[in-house]
């Protein structure tokens, strides 16, 4: 048997379907990942203690363990736990967020941690005080710092979606393993499925240099 | 009646765990004055700035602007009135222009946001126009030379017409060769009368700027008097010695 490039070409509308089912679950988890990143950086900045140490054993806890399984945890024991079956997209849906989570919780404490200190006595010296500096001095130049790396935090987790595979999920991975299987083709296959990944992150990570030095020489003051 | 002090700071304390900064500090100013407060690193000339600025809690002592009470302490916390506080101004060393917005939203973001200023986009550009960068309206900060930032900083101070203006070595980050721009700001605001208190280690500049030099040491004020005085011939062998050893190392 010897390499036919041709064979992931025969299958390319189901590898499609693959890649817009790891797209979309990417770009959700992405999206709430960063709502409770933000959410979690400010806890850990808390004034009470309980509120940081959940915020804390949570971050500790996703970044310290393999991504897998974490899944495994949502998938098989979570159910136990509450009683019900969540379903496998939901499942899928929040272990990345969770993980996604607890990665950009870090990269909001760094960014929040980076902008200078004179930028807050300035603020009091003018008068702006309590929400109105969150919003029109902190708030926007920690998502300007956050942006590069948010980037590469979303490039990120679209490669970690390919483990959803392993609890069923039909993302392209697992969409594409299973052609492989079915045909006795995984050379062909999986070099595909790279291949396929690849083009979606590569751009991506090249942007993530630009963007990254656009946006420090506009905030190098 | 004799009129109210510009600021009146009296028997101010301030200390950080065990390290007294000040000692019973008193220091007085008129509106005509433009004070220049020299004294050893370390010695607290930030920190002094600092408080008048609302921006430190003190140990003791209480500091009036205008006669009315502006700091003071009360039942074991320091009290600010704000609306005192919101007439005096601050300029820094560094690092304090907004990375994020034009130079134009650098001056108008206080107006605008907290206080509701109208027209705050003319006055702001009439500032810009007047320190020389109103061709800088729409450039960010990052675009700038130190120079120029600072008198970007300077004038979003103005922005909010403060009774009282401090400038805490605002160009001892700069490169030699932009310090004379920004000066020449300093120097024309205090043509216009505005009351200015100054930390700087340009003494050549502070003999030019100041209508009074102050110096401050060991938590006190050592020496108080026209420049002639404090930096040609001081009073008090202390001040003699520092200035000696500060001339001393220029030359
Ligand atoms: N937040 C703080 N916590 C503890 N100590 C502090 C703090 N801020 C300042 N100090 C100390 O207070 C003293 C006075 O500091 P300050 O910055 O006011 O001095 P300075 O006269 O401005 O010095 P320089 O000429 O070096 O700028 C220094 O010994 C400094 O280490
Ligand atoms: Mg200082």
């Amino acid at each position: 048997m010897h390499f036919d490039p041709t064979i992931p070409f025969k299958y390319w509308d189901a590898l499609l379907i693959g890649l817009g089912t790891s797209l979309r679950l990417t770009l959700i988890c992405l999206a709430i990942g960063i709502a409770l990143g933000f959410v979690t950086s400010q806890a850990r900045r808390s004034r009470l203690m309980p509120v940081r140490a959940v915020a804390i054993f949570y971050v500790e806890l996703f970044r310290g363990t393999p991504v897998l399984i974490q899944l495994f945890w949502i998938f098989y024991c979570l159910p136990m736990l509450i009683g019900a079956e969540p379903g496998n997209f939901i499942s899928a849906v929040l272990s990345l967020s969770l993980y996604a989570g607890a990665i950009t919780s870090e990269t909001f404490r760094a960014a929040l941690k980076s902008i200078p200190r004179e930028q807050y006595d300035t603020c009091r010296a003018l008068g702006i005080t309590g929400l109105r500096l969150a919003i029109w001095v902190v708030l926007p130049q920690a998502l300007l710092r956050a942006i590069p790396t948010l980037l590469s935090n979303a490039v990120a987790l679209f490669k970690e979606s390919a483990l959803i595979s392993a609890v069923g999920m039909a993302d392209l991975m697992f969409i594409g393993s299973s052609i492989a299987n079915r045909t006795g083709r995984p050379v062909e296959m999986l070099t595909a499925i790279a291949i396929i990944y690849f083009t979606v992150a590569f751009p991506l990570t090249r942007i993530v240099g630009r963007v990254e030095t656009r946006i420090l020489r506009r905030l190098a003051v | 009646m004799v009129q109210d002090k510009l600021l009146k700071i009296h028997n101010l304390h301030k200390s950080y765990g065990d390290l007294d900064i000040f000692k019973g500090l008193s220091l007085a100013m008129d509106r005509g004055d433009r004070l220049v407060i020299i004294g050893p690193s370390g010695g607290g000339k930030s920190t002094l700035l600092r408080i008048v600025m609302g921006l430190e809690d003190i140990t003791g002592g209480d500091v009036y602007l205008d006669g009315k009470p502006y700091i003071l302490r009360d039942g074991g916390k320091t009290k600010i009135d704000h609306k005192l506080q919101a007439r005096v101004g601050m300029v820094f060393q560094h690092y304090t222009l907004f990375p994020h917005l034009d130079i134009l939203r650098n001056l108008t973001l206080a107006p605008v946001k907290t206080r509701g200023i109208p027209r705050a986009e003319a006055k702001a550009m009439a500032l810009l126009e007047r320190f020389g960068l109103a061709a800088k309206a729409r450039a960010y900060p990052s675009q700038l030379s130190g120079g120029q930032k600072q008198r970007v900083a300077i004038a979003r101070a103005l922005m909010l017409d403060p009774d009282l203006l401090l400038f805490d070595e605002v160009t001892s980050a700069l490169d030699p060769e932009l310090v004379a721009e920004v000066e020449a700001v300093m120097m024309e605001l205090a043509d216009h009368g505005m009351p200015m208190m100054i930390v700087t280690h340009d003494m050549h500049f502070a003999r030019n700027i100041a209508s009074r030099v102050v110096f401050a040491a060991g938590g006190v004020v050592v020496e108080d008097g026209p420049p002639e005085q404090v930096l040609d011939n001081p009073q008090v062998a202390r001040t003699r010695e520092f200035v000696e050893r500060v001339f001393a190392r220029k030359k």
